[in-house]
């Protein structure tokens, strides 16, 4: 066995690993954590107490048994986090056998791989830190094992600032050549491959089905869920319902999507003189819909748009996702409902809420018409003791009957449920849409901030001279939620921190983020060209762009190198030596050059040999020189000085 | 294929010392962990680029970037290295030459990681700014002789692996492997050559003055140098001794042995024993006399001419 890594290089490896599995760490059942944190506490306390490997059986053992817990926590299901856990676990353990400078480099190399893969979650602006700081550790202890490897390692105990510093000078450095590729490197219109399945996360966002507290659970949330700009002026704040999943299917708890929910529409939205165009960031969410505003006109090329107009992407949204829409909100969809539909937007299972049912064929009676009906459940919704709340109980399995007539109070989606129950009940086609609502106008940077909290549900019913036409019954409640904001309808802080400058904070940094994603997330294909459009490059294909790249990746390591491998001028210790320097320069340049072997005086009688006129100066000073640096004559240096320097051979 | 190589190398610019290392020297290219990396590199950028995940591409760019610097950093770190000489002190055949390379930089920063290679010996040093240093390799002989070596390696793996730079260069000169001692050599050839040493007094002492020492009790009083202590004032008696062959002549031709191999082997045994017991001694190789003499010069002359023999 050879000699065991000094302690240094071990520790900053172990160290760049845990910094690059930060993330994945957090995100994995906290027992398999804390068995990857173990394992590299003990190699940190192997390294030090210099304890040898484990045996190999041993090694093998434990390495299944983790393998199994991954399996086990996962329940086999194959993704990308599954992936990562598997990686962070393997490395973990490495920890066992990480004893040659081979292990050493290849954990410290992977945690690149490591860093890399965390984007695939999510490509926060914070998460530049980690990126910039989980390089530079993984740098360090580069440097330390080849210094190891070398042979030159420092004993233990030296300190570690050379190493630190040299792995920084590495980082920065490769910043042009980073930049240069990041800029220019072209980027693919299409992916090679699929895109991968949802993440077993449990990421909060809108869910496809809708039962109690589902949307109430997102109201704690500030993350963003997408960022709205408007090539006009926004809607205003009533307007802006952001579609998401449309539910048909009610079981008695739970709404859900039709089978044909991914069918694609067959009506042709035109453009009207309402229409608005727009473009949506969207943050990641794992799945396939993306928000758009009432009705959809056209999105992106590989978006699809469904029969009830919701906008499908291909693949599950993974990455920050910008798409362009153009949206028709006085559009009438489906001025004529086919029979099977209406046989959709009007089942109900039978036995649940009788006093529901009840209550519905009350108001059939008492409103022939489908619009007074409407409005007769709103009018009763606003004037009876209805309350917009968090804190809604759970329902049984009559569930509307106990909102409607016991508890009378709850958040947006028991009132959709609700009311689309007695819709449905007293014959009007009705269906549930789950979406967004609203948004934070951000002024100054011009566009519309929609959090995870705005997340909202409201009904469209079918009118006979209308199609679908949205209700929201939310908004009959509390119309404030509607205008101002779903944070308007809770009177002081929902939790410890909900403060105003607080909010502003968050307001301010997510226009950072904002202009983050713009610039730097979603600078994908399209970005690319419009950048090389901008500065006045004319249409290129991939290819020329490649060959763009190289050049000017070129043009950055020319003078990169040029810097590296220049031999700077030896410059002289003090001013006595410049002085020396600049007088031997002067000479040379009459062709007198000083042999590296001659001494000043040798060098002095030669110039007195071949040029009598300037010689006797040259001696002179040559001899003051000498006495200056062998002598104790250090007084005489400011006048050798300012000589040497007045000193001008003549032209022969 | 090495051989090509060789010649590729020595047309390409000089390859023994003194040299100073340029680009005409200096080769680099990727190590086995550089490869793995840029396996790793290239996998990141696939991924990253079909999930079109612009921050992954960045750390993959960052990759590259360190990678992009390290060749540079590689070579900087060879460049204009001086190899000033080489060589070795001659050594019996079967002992370890030390290979001695002196390497200087002018450069005003550090060298860290250099290596010098010669086959299994390799020495690895630091050479500071505007730094000379003396590596030595051990190197291995067996046979009598001069021993051209192979080329020489000096390389480097700074700063963190990934590249390797390495120049090849050559020895000035061959060294020198003197013939292996002989372990149990037969007593030396007393009086073999010439019989006129033979009548000497069986006085230890000798009767030839050797030197002046201080006088010790004992001494008798007809030893005492009179004049010589004076001058000094301090009693000093003459020291005499006796060689106890004037003319040790050793021949190869008459050397015991059962071939030349071990002639000269034992040869060199007695020679280094001549020169242990301070005696005078002439080498005869054939029709060559060298001798006679007793000095270290004379010893490495005999010990040379029986190596090239």
């Amino acid at each position: 066995m050879k000699q065991l890594p000094p302690f240094s290089a071990v520790a900053w490896t172990i160290a760049a690993f845990v910094l690059a599995a930060l993330p994945h760490l957090a995100a994995m059942p906290p027992w398999l954590a804390a068995g990857i944190l173990g394992a590299c506490a003990w190699r940190l306390a192997a390294a030090r107490y210099r304890w040898r490997p484990p045996p190999a059986f041993l090694r093998i053992v434990l390495t299944g048994l983790a393998l199994l817990f991954v399996l086990v926590a996962f329940g086999g299901l194959w993704g990308r986090r599954t992936a990562t856990v598997l990686l962070c676990v393997m490395l973990g353990a490495k920890m066992m056998e990480m004893f040659t400078v081979r292990d050493l480099r290849l954990v410290a190399s992977v945690c690149f791989f490591l860093i890399a893969t965390q984007f695939l979650f999510s490509e926060r602006l914070m998460y530049l830190v980690y990126l910039v700081s989980g390089s530079l550790v993984a740098t360090i202890a580069l440097t330390r094992i080849q210094s190891v490897h070398a042979g030159t390692a420092k004993v233990e105990g030296g300190s570690e600032l050379p190493a630190v510093r040299q792995a920084a000078v590495l980082l920065l450095l490769a910043a042009p050549v980073a930049l240069t590729l990041f800029v220019l490197f072209p980027r693919l219109a299409q992916p090679l491959w699929g895109l991968p399945d949802q993440v077993m996360d449990g990421r909060t966002g809108l869910s496809d089905d809708m039962s109690p507290g589902s949307i109430s659970n997102l109201f704690l949330d500030d993350s963003p869920a997408f960022r709205v700009e408007f090539d006009g002026p926004p809607p205003s704040p009533g307007e802006r319902y952001w579609r998401g999943p449309v539910l048909w299917n009610f079981d008695g708890t739970t709404w859900t999507r039709p089978f044909f929910g991914d069918a694609p529409s067959r009506q042709f939205v035109p453009e009207g003189p309402g229409t608005v165009s727009y473009q949506v960031q969207l943050e990641p969410h794992e799945r396939r819909w993306l928000f758009v505003l009432d009705y959809p006109v056209r999105g992106p090329d590989q978006a699809l748009i469904t029969v009830d107009h919701q906008m499908l992407n291909r693949h599950p949204v993974t990455t920050l996702t910008r798409y362009d829409v153009v949206s028709n909100p006085e559009f009438t969809d489906m001025p004529e409902l086919s029979s099977g539909a209406r046989a959709v937007a009007l089942r109900l299972p039978e036995d649940r809420n009788p006093r529901t049912l009840a209550l519905a064929a009350e108001l059939r009676q008492q409103h022939p018409d489908d619009r007074d009906l409407i409005n007769a459940v709103l009018g009763w919704f606003r004037e009876e003791e209805f309350h917009y709340t968090l804190s809604a109980a759970p329902l049984g399995r009559h569930g509307a009957d106990e909102f409607l007539f016991d508890l009378r109070s709850g958040y947006c989606e028991y009132y959709a449920s609700a009311f689309a129950i007695l819709m449905r009940a007293a014959g009007i086609p009705t269906r549930v849409v789950t979406g967004y609502q609203g948004g934070f106008w951000q002024a100054a940077s011009e566009y519309l901030l929609v959090r995870q909290s705005d997340a909202h549900a409201w009904t469209e019913v079918w009118l006979e001279d209308g199609g679908w036409t949205r209700v929201d019954p939310t908004g009959a409640v509390s119309p404030a939620r509607i205008e101002q904001g779903s944070r308007s309808v809770i009177d002081g802080p929902r939790h410890l921190f909900d403060l105003n400058w607080v909010q502003n904070m968050r307001n301010q940094y997510d226009r950072i983020q904002h202009l983050w994603n713009r610039w730097v997330l979603g600078f994908d294909h399209e970005r690319q060209r419009d950048f090389l459009r901008g500065l006045g490059l004319p249409e290129l294909t991939t290819e020329r762009i490649a060959l763009l790249m190289l050049l000017v990746l070129g043009l950055v390591m020319g003078p990169l190198s040029y810097a590296l491998l220049r031999q700077p001028r030896a410059r002289a210790a003090d001013e006595v030596d410049r002085a020396w320097q600049l007088m031997l320069r002067r000479l040379k340049r009459r062709g007198l050059t000083k042999q590296a072997s001659e001494t000043p005086l040798e060098f002095a009688m030669r110039v007195l040999q071949t040029r009598p006129q300037e010689g006797e100066r040259v001696v002179e000073l040559a001899l003051m020189y000498c006495r200056i640096h062998y002598g104790d004559n250090k007084a005489g240096s400011r006048p050798f000085i300012d000589q040497a320097r007045a000193f001008r051979p003549a032209r022969t | 294929m090495k051989s090509w190589l060789d010649g590729w190398v020595a047309r390409r610019g000089p390859t023994r010392p003194p040299l100073s290392l340029g680009y005409r020297q200096i080769f680099i290219l990727p190590t086995r962990f550089g490869w793995l990396l840029g396996l790793l590199m290239f996998a990141m950028l696939m991924g990253s680029l079909n999930f079109n995940n612009n921050l992954g591409l960045l750390t993959t760019f960052i990759v590259a970037g360190l990678g992009a610097n390290s060749m540079l950093l590689a070579y900087r770190n060879l460049e204009g290295l001086r190899i000033l000489k080489t060589g070795a002190a001659p050594v019996f055949a079967g002992q370890p030459a030390q290979f001695l390379i002196t390497i200087a930089s002018d450069a005003g920063r550090d060298r860290p990681g250099l290596e010098l290679r010669h086959g299994a010996a390799s020495q690895v040093f630091n050479l500071p700014a505007r730094g000379i240093t003396e590596a030595t390799l051990p190197v291995s002989t067996r046979h009598r002789g001069w021993l051209e070596l192979d080329r020489l390696v000096l390389q480097t793996g700074h700063p963190i692996g990934l590249f390797e730079a390495w120049s090849w260069f050559w020895p000035e000169r061959a060294i020198l492997v003197w013939p292996r001692p002989a372990a149990h050599p037969p007593p030396l050839p007393e009086g073999q050559a010439d019989r006129e040493g033979s009548e000497q007094r069986r006085n230890p002492e000798g009767d030839e003055f050797y030197s002046l020492r201080a006088w010790r009790e004992g001494d008798p009083l007809h030893r005492v140098a009179w004049k010589a202590s004076q001058r000094h004032n301090t009693l000093l008696a003459r020291d005499l001794r006796q060689p106890r062959s004037r003319d040790l002549v050793l021949d190869l031709a008459q050397a015991p042995g059962r071939d030349l191999e071990e002639r000269i082997s034992i040869l060199t045994a007695w020679l280094l024993q001549a020169s242990r017991q301070d005696r005078s001694w002439t080498l005869k190789l054939g029709g060559e006399r060298i001798g006679p003499d007793r000095t270290q010069a004379h010893l490495h002359a005999c010990l040379k001419a029986l190596a090239e023999q």
